[in-house]
């Protein structure tokens, strides 16, 4: 084993959150450095130059890792989980490949319990969170539309990405009826800004942004990080957190090397950012004599009530063509309309309704986006392609997830990544709650594109909600001010572990129905500010 | 592997348009992708060959049936063979709209998305203030908390 000198921050994942608080805590001069397990890309390695770049959505740029299966995924068991998580591993993260919708959560959304009697309260709420939110938008580039009435008053930088005629068909409909919609917030650049080309409305943000639209982390913090000095490790996979039994204080870490041998770092500070599985999965395998269960983990939350944001999709057929494959592919409209609790729903808490795009012909074929069921052969195929296929507007139907701790991550007792390091087992069910606001859903969505003038919607196939959903891992290390029902304090800091932070998507308490990386990083800020407000007694 | 045949195949799997414009799975040559499509499916070529087998083993003259005669041929090896014929259709699909020229078909771009990517004007502010203002009348739309 090699040692390598100390430093004082040691950040382990180089994605969404890893990168936000590299920058938070870049004006204390405090040494700073990140492992990640996956290379550096640069826009010569996105698929998006290629003649075939529909095909690497099968290969090496799938969301799913257990479908790229490279040498820096970690494969995760799925055999009892209905939805499956997806991810990148490389500078940058999910950030990578993930589609660039950035909705803030809501000022209810940290008040579940209070409110609707279900989940649980944050520790933090939105009004603490709005000025990181804002510092966020501004090092990311996000365009949007300001005084959307769903929200406390903010306006993002850059004026909305174009609606598209899919977008503004579907506005129509959704006023015709008199419901909430609003163009959608994007970390996608409207015009040229900061060395960043604008986006072209190439429709493939998840194979990667070749322009450098797109506000991955790759593209924004990073190179601002490694001007300024961070020391960024690449092909560096952790294997467990050290602890001092001692003091009880995280020392620092094992990972591999792309040498292929286990190397130590030491730190003063560790920082946790690998995201609402990898988090959980690290802290369980670097249980010891102090934390048999896992680290950090005398709650025994380490991994549990795991959320997603499951999804479906409702489609409806139009007499022209929708252009749906130009422009970015999750972000038209949201509608907010079902978004708080209503009396008179079946359900608590809600949903929100997007107009994302359509796709590319292979994958629509194929069954679309985060669904293995290809359409028909034969005639009917054909009858598909010519003749809906171009037609098609649809509606995503994305629901807030409750907190169950039945729904976990656990260690597999047999299952290993490339270094033989336990990969992470995903035990996850819909819950009642989730299935009446996806029926709900549904239904409005089918209103709604008739409402636009969708000639008919087409049937679904099944119940099942969408296989490849699970972008958004949430809720598996939560904060709380209770160290008896939470792994993170109100700032991130472990209530075990006095020098170890999480700041990823695992600290979340409730889900919220929005893409959540706008606030991981948001609170990813804030707990870099906090650690600076607190540097006197940090580890008291 | 009898390429006739599977050209049959696949121009089953994905037939021309009726006006002919737009080639079948088979004519267009889908089945030269098979030889690389190893990182999509585990054994692309050995998929093919279970089904042109299970074809043959069924009817020694498939493609000198008619349209419905092959079909049926295919169903019954479908319900046979699910697991090759299913790695079959989706080989052929990746095939067929692999190809940029056939995209463009479909109203989507020849071209590598970038650099280019499509012109989508963005909408003007006057559009953009007339269709959110029935939204922005309505007002607030959040609970606070």
């Amino acid at each position: 084993m090699t040692k390598n000198e100390p430093v004082d921050v040691l950040i382990i994942g180089a994605g969404a959150s890893g990168a936000a608080i590299a920058w938070s805590l870049l004006e204390t001069r405090m040494r700073i450095l990140c492992l990640e397990q996956g290379p550096r890309l640069t826009d010569k390695n996105f698929p998006s130059r290629e003649d075939t770049y529909e095909l690497k959505r099968y290969g090496d740029f799938s969301c799913d890792p257990n479908v790229r299966g490279l040498k820096q995924d970690y494969p995760i068991n799925v055999d009892d989980s209905c939805i499956t998580p997806v991810n990148f591993n490389a500078v940058g993260g999910s950030t990578i490949n993930f589609l660039g919708h950035w909705p803030r959560m809501k000022p209810s959304d940290f008040r579940t319990r209070s409110l609707d009697g279900v989940g649980d309260d944050w520790p933090v709420d939105y009004a603490t969170l709005a000025p990181f939110y804002e510092l966020n938008d501004r090092n990311t580039g996000v365009s949007g539309l300001g005084g959307n009435p769903a929200y406390p008053d903010y306006t993002p930088e850059l004026p909305p990405i174009p609606l598209g005629k899919l977008g503004q068909t579907l506005a129509e409909g959704f006023n015709k009826m008199g419901w909430h919609w609003w163009p959608s917030d994007v970390a996608i650049l409207s015009r040229d800004q900061d060395g960043r080309q604008k986006c072209v409305n190439a429709g493939t943000c998840d194979l990667g942004c070749a322009a450098g639209a797109k506000g991955g982390t790759n593209f924004t913090y990073w190179p601002i990080l490694e001007s300024a000095g961070v020391e960024l490790r690449t092909e560096c996979r952790v294997r467990e957190i050290l602890v001092s039994e001692q003091s009880g204080l995280a020392t620092g870490v094992l990972y591999h090397g792309p040498d292929g041998q286990v190397h130590e770092q030491k730190a003063e500070l560790v920082v946790l950012a690998c995201n609402g599985v990898g988090t959980p999965r690290l802290l369980l395998n670097s249980a010891n004599n102090t934390f048999p269960d896992g680290l950090a983990n005398r709650s025994g939350k380490v991994g549990k009530n795991l959320m997603f944001h499951p999804l479906t999709g409702v489609a409806g057929v139009f007499d022209e063509p929708m252009r749906g494959h130009e422009g970015p592919m999750a972000c038209s409209i949201l509608s907010q309309q079902f978004y708080e609790t209503d009396p008179d729903h079946d359900f608590k808490r809600g949903y929100g309704l997007h107009a994302g795009r359509s796709t590319t012909p292979m994958t629509y074929a194929l069954g679309g986006f985060g669904v293995d069921a290809p359409i028909p052969w034969g005639k009917e195929h054909r009858d598909i392609m010519d003749n809906i296929y171009p037609y098609l507007a649809g509606l995503t139907i994305v629901t807030e997830d409750l907190p169950e701790e039945h729904n976990c991550v656990t260690l597999d007792p047999e299952l290993t990544d490339s270094d033989g390091i336990p990969a992470p087992k995903i035990s996850y069910r819909l819950g009642e709650n989730t299935r009446k606001m996806l029926r709900h859903g549904e239904e409005q969505a089918a209103e709604i594109l008739l409402a636009s003038g969708a000639k008919n919607v087409l049937p679904k196939g099944s119940d099942r909600v969408w296989w490849r959903a699970g972008w958004h891992q949430m809720g598996t290390c939560r904060m709380g001010h209770d160290p008896q029902n939470s792994v993170v304090n109100g700032w991130g800091r472990c209530h075990d572990v006095k020098n170890l932070f999480i700041v990823d998507g695992s600290i979340f308490v409730t889900s919220g129905a929005v893409n959540p990386t706008s606030t991981i990083q948001a609170l990813a800020l804030y707990v870099g500010d906090s650690i600076k407000t607190n540097i006197e007694t940090l580890f008291d | 592997m009898n390429k006739e045949l599977l050209t049959a195949i696949l121009d089953e799997l994905i037939p021309p348009s009726a006006d002919g414009r737009v080639p079948g799975a088979g004519t267009l040559g889908v089945a030269a992708f098979f030889a690389d499509a190893r990182r999509y499916v585990p054994d692309p070529v050995g998929s093919a060959q279970v089904i042109a087998d299970a074809v043959t083993a069924r009817t020694p003259n498939f493609e000198t049936l008619d349209g419905a005669k092959k079909i049926a041929v295919l169903k019954a090896v479908e319900q046979d063979h699910p697991e090759p014929f299913n790695a079959l259709v989706q080989l052929t699909y990746m095939g067929y709209y692999s190809r940029p020229e056939t995209r463009a078909l479909f109203g989507v771009g020849v071209h590598p998305v970038h650099p280019v990517g499509y012109a989508v004007e963005r909408e003007s502010e006057e559009l953009l203030a007339e269709l959110t203002s029935p939204v922005r009348a309505r007002g607030t739309a959040f609970r606070n908390a």
